[in-house]
């Protein structure tokens, strides 16, 4: 097992990338890999004629309008899974067929059982399997595990963490068409759970050890077949900490604002996401321009994404990822984490069927 | 002088937005009874009724970008019982999302079960080429038959538009028409070519630089209706090249009749200047000071600055 994986341990040449979807997520993961320092970005594929032109505007040098090509044709020692998750399990398959190491966009899977498969495959040819959970690399959430870590409020009977987006149908003004398949449960797998609520008990489980879903319930705030707002309450058994997560996609957001809030609630005081943000975002563009013009003459790192911290977070988890495939350990977000956020939120799915059946099933009030 | 009648949607101690369609239906029952009783006469006779909503986009209907269904389905409700109309609700496919798609969102197909409504994409059906004047020239226009060969009540939400100007009745109506011309041209010359017998002003919900809880609905002819609507978001009917085409002077200044004496001042004073948020995922100084940035240090400039 992994032992092609294995066999490119300790190598320390460039890697061959493609990226197998250039929609906005993709984008990033494409423009993020072209930046990085030994690593070519050799090909991208995407169905969608205008992504791959601005794929094309980005730099990448050949354009495939279906990934599997692209596959077949390029020499890659990873690819980047940026399509939508009814293509993840079958772009993995295609990747291994070929021995390429694959960073697959969250969530991993439509279901457990889908990912396992995909695990399976993975192993069976021996490539690696790294999934795009960000929030752990953004800074905010990083200073929080920090300050945890350093004991700064004691023990932690209570955490609480929100995240929240627009979704797939965005705000007004309506500009563009709103891509149809995260309102289709048999394509996405699921609603915001899949979407954002992977992300919380990802980063969640990071924070306090193994988690256990104790009660859920979801909601729709259109009459959309996917649920678009989620609630969960977790208990972590080894912090001794009781968690409320909620998740939605139904809030206007207008970056670089974004709604993501954690708060962790000790004996000593609390410890908030919010006091870890980095500056305002101009400061930081002010800040991250003057760095980048200085790593020009050689006497700074540069960066990536510079004024944007969620973006600077996809930056690094794919770098991570891919140095994972350089030196040959096992990817920092690996498939396994990437399963266990999907069978908490299928947990989180069947305890909140459980809640609406039991309202449906109220005892009739006799007299 | 031309009129609109104004009413008080039903409050309670609570506030806050109902989710359930058939509560806020029969909450605003009262009100849109109220304003559709007064301009009763303007349908008289009327066999068939195209209600014509604000359902440009799912946008959900407690921020007031669109028009609450529950607006439509109180006045359905009343048509239903007053008239005893054939009664359809009409939208229109674009270029960003089928009407049949934003319609079941919103839930507009429940409610045409509930009425027997059909629910008609505009899009999809036979359509006859009308010219009517305004600003000076003919104006060209495709207009869906059911507009033509229906009786009209247009039913738009108070809220702006991308570019400042009231989204109105006249406005409502002109996305469902084709035409090369200028977007106001086009909204009075469809006005003119549908001519529809009413308006019913959804300002239950109404959206100024964010949602205000107005707890109201307006009714009266289009170019009245807007006419308020637009001083309401503080600009006068001569600012506006749609009000000022449609509303003769010899209508000025529309009398509004307030008998639950709506505090419209302090409505005004909520909306008035208000702006729906800017295009694009970042605010535009945002995206400026990104590609300044970007610009300036070699930084890759995220794809959501691109467009």
């Amino acid at each position: 097992m992994l032992s092609q994986f294995r066999s490119r341990a300790g190598d320390s040449r460039t890697l061959s990338v493609g990226v197998l979807g250039v929609g906005n997520i993709g984008t990033v993961h494409l423009k993020s890999a072209l930046a990085m320092p030994d690593v070519t970005v050799v090909a991208a594929a995407d169905a969608v004629p205008a992504n791959r032109d601005r794929a094309e505007r980005a730099g990448v040098e050949r354009t495939y309008d279906d990934y599997a090509t692209l596959l077949a044709n390029e020499e890659l020692d990873a690819a980047v899974v940026a399509l939508p998750p009814f293509l993840h399990a079958e772009a993995v398959e295609r990747a291994a067929e070929h021995g390429v190491d694959v960073f697959v966009e969250k969530p991993l899977a439509r279901s457990t059982e889908e990912a396992d498969r995909m695990l399976e495959t993975a192993a069976r040819a021996g490539i690696a399997v790294g999934v795009d959970h960000t929030l752990r690399y953004q800074p905010d959430v990083v200073g929080v595990k920090s300050a945890y870590e350093d004991g700064d409020v004691g023990h932690v009977p209570y955490a609480s963490i929100t995240r929240l987006n627009d979704g797939p149908l965005g705000r007004p003004p309506a500009e563009t068409a709103p891509p149809s398949w995260p309102l289709d449960p048999d394509a996405a797998g699921g609603g915001t759970l899949l979407e954002l609520g992977v992300h919380c008990f990802d980063v969640l489980e990071w924070l306090f050890g193994e988690l256990e879903v104790r009660a859920a319930a979801t909601g729709r705030t259109l009459d959309i077949d996917v649920e678009d707002a989620a609630t969960v309450l977790l208990r972590a058994p080894e912090a001794g900490t009781t968690i409320t997560l909620h998740c939605g996609s139904y809030q206007w957001e207008e970056l670089p604002e974004v709604n993501t809030r954690l708060r962790l609630e000790g004996i000593a005081g609390t410890i908030t996401n919010r006091d870890h943000l980095p500056e305002n975002f101009y400061a930081g563009a002010a800040r991250a321009a003057l760095e980048n013009v200085a790593s020009r003459v050689g006497v700074a790192d540069r960066t990536v994404f510079g004024p944007t911290f969620y973006l600077q977070a996809h930056y690094d988890a794919l770098a991570d990822f891919l140095e994972a495939v350089r030196t040959g350990e096992e990817p920092p977000v690996s498939g396994r984490d990437g399963q266990r956020s999907l069978a908490l939120a299928e947990r989180a799915y069947d305890l909140a069927a459980e809640t609406a059946t039991d309202e449906v099933e109220l005892p009739e009030v006799r007299p | 002088m031309s009129a609109v009648r104004l009413a008080a949607a039903d409050g309670d101690d609570r506030g806050g937005w109902r989710p359930d369609l058939e509560d806020r239906t029969a909450r605003l029952e009262s009100a849109v009874g109220a304003v559709l009783d007064a301009r009763r006469s303007r349908l008289a006779g009327a066999e068939r009724v195209a209600i014509a909503p604000d359902a440009h986009y799912p946008f959900h209907p407690s921020t007031g970008v669109v028009t609450d269904p529950a607006v439509v389905g109180a006045i359905a409700a009343w048509l239903d019982r007053e008239l005893d109309v054939d009664l359809a609700v009409v939208g229109r496919s674009d270029d960003r999302i089928a009407f049949d798609r934003t319609a079941s969102y919103l839930e507009y197909d429940r409610l045409a079960d509930r009425f027997d409504a059909a629910l008609i994409d505009l899009a999809d059906v036979p359509k006859r080429n009308e010219y009517r004047a305004a600003g000076g020239r003919s104006v060209a226009l495709t207009v869906p038959e059911p507009l033509l060969d229906s009786r009209v009540i247009a039913a738009p939400t108070l809220r702006p538009t991308a570019g400042g100007e009231v989204a109105g009745a006249a406005r409502t109506l002109a996305r469902l028409v084709r035409s090369t011309a200028a977007p106001a041209r086009v909204a009075v010359a469809a006005t003119r070519a549908i001519d529809p017998d009413l308006a019913v002003l959804d300002g239950t919900v109404a959206y100024g630089d964010g949602p205000v809880a107005a707890n109201a609905a307006l009714s009266g002819s289009v170019p009245a209706v807007d006419a308020v609507a637009a001083s309401l978001f503080g600009r006068a009917v001569d600012d506006d090249a749609v009000c000022s085409a449609l509303l003769p002077e010899s209508a000025r200044p529309v009398d509004v009749e307030n008998p639950d004496g709506i505090d419209l001042d302090a409505l005004e004073e909520r909306l008035s200047g208000g702006r729906l948020p800017p295009a694009g995922d970042t605010h535009p100084v945002v995206s400026n000071a990104y590609r300044l940035y970007a610009a300036a240090s070699g930084d890759a400039v995220p794809p959501q600055l691109e467009r």
